[in-house]
């Protein structure tokens, strides 16, 4: 019984980091870029679901879909602003921008809510329900839920929909898309736009069961790392399925070899990954 | 002739209040070192508010505060009326800015003594660095046996520290069982950095030794997304009384975490730190009902000195004064005390004063049985309360001279 | 040119007397030190063009060294030097035969996964004192133990470590290595097409990194006499290296100086000025300034300094 609690846990704290890993596994199969500030996007879903809950009395809906609007503009924003012209640059150039920004959203953010914990009043989402034996707390199974939903519906969008198959085009071959008349520039920017929406979303969501500090992206920007290299740089049903994986792997490692092994196991596994197939599960090199 | 007198007389005169003046400062400065920035902001900010109300009581006469000392007198009596300044710094938890905000507050700023740090990573080698120099430094917070344990001379630390803590677990437990409430078995779930660590190791052994059974021990990483692998291994083991050892992020997620696997250990003890967080009653209150703290802060009633010193605090920050920031600004005025008792800025007659510190119960705001420090500089009458919280406020439960209410049991949580 | 190196090192070896000043003294031993780091890590990233951003280990392993021999054994911290090298060295070889494989992002990750993992690990490590740290001599018990009050003879010390990092890398830069390094800066199949074993030489470059780093990281462990897995092994050690040399100009002799030259000033009095205020000033300037730098001129400071240079002579040329 606590066995099938751990897993469910497990796989529906997996789902969101799957919704969050899979906008920057777009990104970088596309343009090569590692967001270091990914983690700092869903910290920033996290706050205007909070602002917009405060402010506007918003239901969960309502604020879901303001922090994928607000997010995916920052992210096309960025895209035009920073990270065009940082691509054509040296490596160094392209992880030191975005750690910049990190730094800056962050502290920015640490700036008008200083440090103490806010979580998102008046449970809308609140308690649990009994599943099968086991308590799955409500904002935890919709989290869970929804956040595998758009991850499948990002899939869905990337390799069924018109836009989608221009925006894979250029990840796999610009001179190609452009001869056919797609525009790269465009579609990169769309791409930053949607993975920064996907980060929002999650933000949201996690804000519905976890508490709003303005350094949790370091945190998540790990995960998300290992999440997208375990699933396949590039690859959005890899991020989906290395998502739900790690989510499992960590709530199994908490409970049977001790809560502080968790992080361990998921970076020693990362590592070695790395070293046995860098390609991940689903990626191609 | 005359006017060559006069003028004689006057210059004289002028001389000696130069001379007077030199002699007694008009401003006392005092350099406090907190975590203002990053993950501890949140009891940095609240110590600092604490020790700007303490400064500004320190500057003013309040008649209402005369059991304190220096509660009833504008600024310094000792000192010509001197007024104390206090300088904060921010180490960012970082031990090498503390170190470096220490020399700059000491040789640059010219204070005269230190109060700090909050994180005993950097309380270590920042004291090292008064102690090179002479300069005293109060500590009200930090929790390391080490900070105390190298022989120096010129640290002093007035709050209670883990051995204090577990010696009054050990009393409230022991006491609770020899009534009708059997307590048999604990378990100690402690965040793994150095003050989860050190406090729940020290909690853990006095417990063993009084004669308690060790259910388990459950370490885990602070700031987890995710603590139900935690509660699990504690519905597990199903202790009497589970003992947390937690920051505050932490501890808001292990209260929401019971709600929802449904599960609770019969007492839930809080070791203050996450429990007494303004934030962890405005955002759990409603769901934590019984959770046991504790505590060396009680309001008190209306009109007591503590409560005016509340109500200064609230005024200013908007929430009650938590029992850290009371520890620091009772630290501070014990600091303040002793220089204003010495009637000088010389770093030696600070010291000593320092160590000749002998306060009693009723001449402090928080509730140790006295301040007096051995050769180490340490409190040897620091303890601390044990508090339930019921509706949104801690009740003094423990020991029976200080208690408000007694113990609810079991916990009730959100039930 | 040579007239230029001897300015500098004239005006390095005075420096110290110009502050009469504990707190400043402090500050340029620390900016020395961080120009070490920076240095160290240039040799594999600037050179090289291997970003790895975990650097930490070294530099954290580097300093748990000496405390432990201190803490276990009562012994003098500088026995600990060669054996955190040692182990730097050791490390460096596990992450790098399996990491230089692979190209660009993967390092940088497996970097960062692997500093974070060792992290981890001393946090819950007993004999190294897990989340408590360990402490130094409290006060210097023979001249052995480089146990100072003043900061100036840390300054000298950090100053003799930066002369030997820079004449390694000045030595690397002219002598094979260097060139080959260059190529596979260039282009790794270019550098394969060359002959140039790109693994191998990428690995020297590491250990090169890793036993400096760790170095440093020992001496940096005396000054202060403490550590815990947060200041030595976190990620925002390897980040400030990295931001040093990419500030001053990665791939460059003295790129990292100039870069440590002017983040730590920077860092140290906007934390005192601002800091006090508590409001996260110091990160959001930092932030802004990494992002402008690698906007607009990702070769740093001496890259806007050779522009301005260029065309000072090419509008001396048209007159």
């Amino acid at each position: 019984m606590i066995a099938l609690q751990v897993v469910v846990g497990g796989l529906l704290l997996g789902a969101v980091y799957a919704l969050f890993s899979s906008g920057l596994t777009l990104i970088w199969g596309m343009m090569n870029v590692v967001n270091f500030a990914h983690g700092d996007f869903v910290m920033l879903g996290m706050y205007i679901a909070y602002l917009a809950v405060v402010a506007l009395h918003a239901g969960p809906l309502v604020f879901t879909l303001l922090a994928a609007l607000t997010l995916s503009i920052l992210g096309a924003v960025v895209y035009y602003l920073l990270i065009r012209q940082v691509m054509r640059g040296p490596m160094l150039a392209q992880i030191l921008s975005t750690f910049g920004l990190a730094l800056l959203i962050r502290y920015t953010v640490f700036w008008f809510f200083s440090a103490t914990f806010v979580t998102l009043p008046g449970s809308a989402l609140g308690g649990s329900i009994k599943l099968g034996g086991i308590l799955i707390g409500i904002p935890q199974l919709v989290a869970g839920i929804l956040a595998m939903g758009l991850t499948i519906g990002m899939h869905l969008l990337l390799t069924r929909t018109t836009l989608g198959s221009q925006i894979l085009a250029v990840s796999e071959d610009r001179q190609a898309a452009m001869l056919m008349g797609i525009r790269p520039d465009r579609m990169q920017a769309l791409a930053w736009g949607l993975a920064s929406a996907s980060a929002g979303v999650a933000g949201a969501l996690i804000a519905t069961f976890y508490y709003l500090t303005p350094t949790v992206g370091e945190s998540l920007v790990l995960i998300a790392f290992v999440v997208v290299c375990f699933g396949g740089f590039g690859s959005v049903p890899g991020a989906m399925l290395a998502g739900l994986i790690i989510g499992l792997i960590q709530a199994a490692s908490a409970y049977y070899i001790g809560p502080v092994y968790k992080d361990v196991v998921v970076f020693a596994l990362f590592v070695a990954i790395l070293w046995v197939r860098p390609q991940g599960l689903l990626g191609t090199v | 002739m005359r006017n060559v007198l006069v003028c004689g007389v006057v210059l004289v005169l002028l001389g000696f209040s130069a001379l007077a003046q030199a002699g007694t400062p008009a401003v006392v400065k005092i350099g406090v070192i907190e975590p203002l920035s990053g993950n501890a902001a949140a009891a940095g900010q609240a110590t600092k508010a604490a020790i700007e109300v303490a400064a500004d009581i320190i500057n003013r006469g309040h008649p209402e505060l005369a059991r304190l000392p220096l509660g009833n007198t504008a600024g310094m009596p000792n000192l010509g009326g001197a007024k104390v300044q206090v300088i904060f710094a921010d180490h960012q938890g970082n031990p090498s800015v503390g170190q470096s905000e220490t020399l700059r507050l000491i040789t640059q700023e010219k204070v005269v003594a230190l109060q700090g740090a909050y994180h005993s990573s950097v309380t270590v080698p920042a004291t090292a660095v008064a102690e090179r120099y002479g300069t005293p430094w109060m500590v009200g917070d930090s929790s390391s046996l080490v900070i105390n344990a190298r022989g120096f001379k010129w640290i002093f630390r007035s709050t209670p520290i883990g051995s204090n803590y577990a010696e009054a677990y050990l009393g409230f437990l022991t006491d609770l069982s020899k009534s009708s409430t059997k307590v048999r078995t604990f378990a100690i779930v402690n965040e793994n950095t150095e003050y989860g660590t050190s406090v729940g190791g020290e909690i853990r052994d006095v417990l063993v030794k009084g004669g308690f059974t060790l259910a388990v021990q459950v370490p885990y990483n602070a700031n987890s997304m995710d603590l139900s692998a935690e509660v699990l291994q504690l519905k597990q083991k199903d202790p009497d009384v589970a003992i947390f050892i937690s920051y505050t992020s932490d501890a808001l997620l292990f209260t929401k975490t019971f709600k929802a696997l449904d599960y609770s250990p019969r007492m839930v003890i809080g070791d203050d730190t996450g429990f007494s967080d303004p934030s962890y009653i405005q955002n759990v209150g409603d769901i934590a009902q019984g959770v046991v703290n504790r505590t060396a802060w009680d309001i008190g009633k209306p009109g007591s000195a503590t409560y005016r010193i509340n109500e200064m605090y609230k005024a200013k920050t908007g929430v009650n004064l938590d029992d850290t920031s009371g520890r620091n600004m009772q630290g501070f005025f014990a600091l303040m005390e002793a220089i204003n008792r010495a009637g000088s800025t010389q770093p030696e007659a600070i010291r000593k004063a320092l160590a000749e510190t002998n306060l009693s119960p009723n001449q402090l705001m928080m509730g140790y049985r006295g301040i007096r420090y051995d050769a180490t500089g340490m409190n040897t009458l620091a303890s601390t309360y044990v508090n339930q919280l019921v509706g949104k406020e801690y009740v003094t439960i423990w020991p029976e001279s200080a208690a408000h209410g007694s113990l609810t049991w079991p916990f009730k949580g959100w039930r | 040119m040579r007239r230029g190196w001897l300015a500098l090192g004239v005006v390095l070896l005075a420096a110290p007397l110009a502050f009469q000043d504990p707190f400043y003294e402090r500050m340029i031993a620390l900016v020395l030190l961080w120009a070490v780091l920076a240095s160290a890590w240039n040799i594999v990233g600037g050179y090289a063009g291997q970003v790895a951003i975990g650097h930490a280990v070294f530099f954290g392993v580097g300093a748990y060294l000496p405390l432990l021999v201190y803490t276990h054994w009562q012994g003098v911290p500088l026995l600990g030097i060669p054996v955190g090298i040692a182990i730097s060295v050791g490390i460096a070889v596990l992450i790098g035969v399996p990491t230089f494989r692979l190209h660009g992002h993967y390092l940088s990750m497996a970097t960062i996964a692997v500093a974070e993992l060792i992290r981890l690990l001393v946090t819950n490590w007993e004999f190294v004192g897990a989340a408590r740290g360990l402490g130094g001599p409290a006060s210097g018990r023979t001249i052995w133990d480089l146990s100072y009050r003043s900061s100036i003879p840390y300054y000298y010390i950090f100053l003799a470590l930066f002369a030997l990092v820079l004449g390694f890398t000045s030595w690397m830069e002219q002598s094979r290595m260097g060139y080959y390094l260059r190529a596979i800066k260039a282009g790794q199949r270019a550098a394969r097409s060359l002959g140039v074993s790109a693994p191998r030489y990428k690995l020297y470059a590491m250990i090169a990194s890793a036993a400096f780093t760790s170095l440093a990281g020992s001496l940096y462990a005396v000054m202060l006499g403490f550590v815990d897995p947060d200041s030595v092994f976190g990620i925002m050690v390897s980040v400030q290296m990295v931001i040093m040399a990419a500030l001053g100009g990665a791939g460059t002799l003295i790129g990292p100086l100039v870069g440590a030259a002017l983040l730590i000033p920077l860092q140290t009095f906007a934390n005192s000025l601002f800091g006090g205020q508590g409001n996260g000033l110091t990160f959001i300037l930092y932030g802004g300034i990494i992002i402008l730098l690698s906007r607009f001129e990702p070769g740093g400071i001496l890259e806007i300094w050779n522009h301005y240079l260029a065309r000072k002579a090419r509008k001396g040329r048209t007159e």
